[in-house]
């Protein structure tokens, strides 16, 4: 048993340092706060290192898990901040040495796809989230979502599909 | 048909992910190439809107918690097995091959517990805490410099002259993140008492990430073993905390090239 526990941690550890980064991004698009994106990474390798005897592997990489666990993570920090939906641009932050215009014009884009983003369902702006900045593959999406790679593969062309249009409007 | 269009673009997608471009993409499936360009060009788009890179300090913090805690969990492990279970919980061949060694280990080592059972053992209440901190001098070159310590040792002065040695908590320490006053608690929990004359600190290896170009660098050691000289004192009714000062030292020219060296502090070690 103690082999087993050891055997999940070395695993879990070795996952630190390509997975902090994508789970932020990950948390960062649906909570909009850098800060708070970095913060909750972290707390997702804590939650994972505390729950890790609850972790079995038959059906779900251990990748995939942890974003199970930055999901329900992120879920209980938007319940804390109901009013914070989107991203707002008062919140991107101008670096001191960074050209103003090229942050602004940043900052429009930011809001366009955002908008864009919203008018998707729940589970294709989820898909997106875990295949464009979780970077996980459509195999590993389907097993946090509980789906088959078809059913992610096809969920991702109608979102994709939509955003398109969304974003070829605005623009 | 649906299918095989839905395959090829998530195998565009994962082409992107790891960094290809689009027209790399574009040129696999030349006859989809009308069909897949607009959801490509909306899907790297969508991307860059949302570009962020974790800082580096910060995922540096939330790393040594996370290490700090496995450390912790895995020393309250070895704890509370029962030596039974150690010796006597695998098939009888395996224990025996396992008594077999530790009779070796225990000789090689010199029966060292067996001749003076107040070794160091950590305990959150313990009589001694083992710091790290930077002293500054080149620090602030690099992004990040992380100390991995993997033997500390304490010489007892007296006839006795024995060395007390145990393996820190926290293995690892990013010096950018304890400069001046700062320090990371590495080790804590009960060591013999007594009067000490020096420490060392074992460095297994070093790291460092340069602020200025994002690159690598390779830092020096006088030697994997960091000795410093400086006399404290150890009881049984406080806590004596020790602070054991590095830093990194710059030598060179742009022209000549740069070399850092990390180096033991004396001066500004010490114990509280």
């Amino acid at each position: 048993m103690h082999a087993e526990r050891s055997s999940k941690e070395a695993a879990l550890a070795a996952l630190y340092d390509e997975y902090y980064d994508k789970i932020a991004r990950y948390i960062f698009v649906r909570i909009g706060d850098r800060a708070e994106a970095e913060d909750l990474a972290g707390e997702v390798f804590m939650k994972a290192l505390e729950s890790l005897n609850s972790y079995q592997e038959r059906g779900i990489p251990m990748q995939a898990w942890l974003f199970k666990i930055a999901h329900n993570l992120v879920v209980d920090y938007l319940r804390k901040m109901t009013k914070r939906k989107t991203v707002s641009m008062d919140t991107i932050q101008i670096e001191s040495d960074v050209n103003p215009a090229a942050v602004a014009e940043k900052n429009i884009e930011l809001e366009q796809v955002n908008k864009a983003m919203e008018q998707l369902t729940t589970e294709q702006k989820e898909v997106l989230r875990l295949r464009f900045f979780g970077g996980l593959t459509s195999g590993e999406a389907g097993r946090v979502l509980n789906k088959s790679d078809g059913a992610v593969r096809e969920m991702q062309r109608v979102a994709i599909e939509k955003l398109r249009k969304l974003l070829a409007t605005d623009s | 048909m649906v299918n095989d269009f839905d395959r090829i673009l998530d195998e565009c997608i994962e082409h992107i992910n790891r960094g290809e471009s689009l027209e790399a993409c574009l040129a696999r499936y030349p006859d989809h190439v009308d069909q897949l360009e607009p959801l490509l060009r909306a899907v790297i788009q969508t991307k860059e809107a949302y570009s962020f890179e974790p800082s580096m300090t910060a995922k540096s913090v939330a790393k040594q918690r996370f290490n700090a805690a496995l450390e912790r969990l895995q020393q309250r492990r070895l704890e509370k097995q029962p030596l039974f279970t150690k010796l006597f919980a695998r098939p009888i061949a395996l224990a025996t091959v396992a008594t077999v060694l530790l009779i070796i280990v225990a000789g090689y080592f010199g029966l060292r517990p067996l001749l003076y059972p107040a070794g160091p053992v950590p305990h959150h209440e313990g009589n001694f805490v083992f710091l790290i901190s930077d002293d500054v001098n080149a620090i602030d070159d690099f992004a990040s410099l992380n100390v991995s310590i993997s033997n500390i040792g304490l010489l007892l002065g007296g006839e006795s002259g024995r060395w007390v040695e145990f393996k820190p908590e926290v293995k690892e320490v990013d010096l950018t993140l304890v400069q001046g006053d700062k320090t990371q608690e590495i080790w804590r929990g009960d060591v013999p008492e007594g009067q000490y004359n020096k420490v060392f600190v074992h460095v297994a290896s070093v790291s460092g990430i340069l602020k200025e170009t994002g690159a690598s660098v390779d830092v020096k050691l006088p030697s994997e073993k960091l000795q410093i000289s400086k006399p404290f004192e150890v009881t049984s009714s406080s806590v004596t905390s020790f602070v054991y000062d590095l830093t990194v030292i710059a030598t060179g020219t742009p022209q000549s090239g740069v070399e850092y060296i990390l180096m033991p502090q004396v001066g500004q070690s010490g114990a509280d």
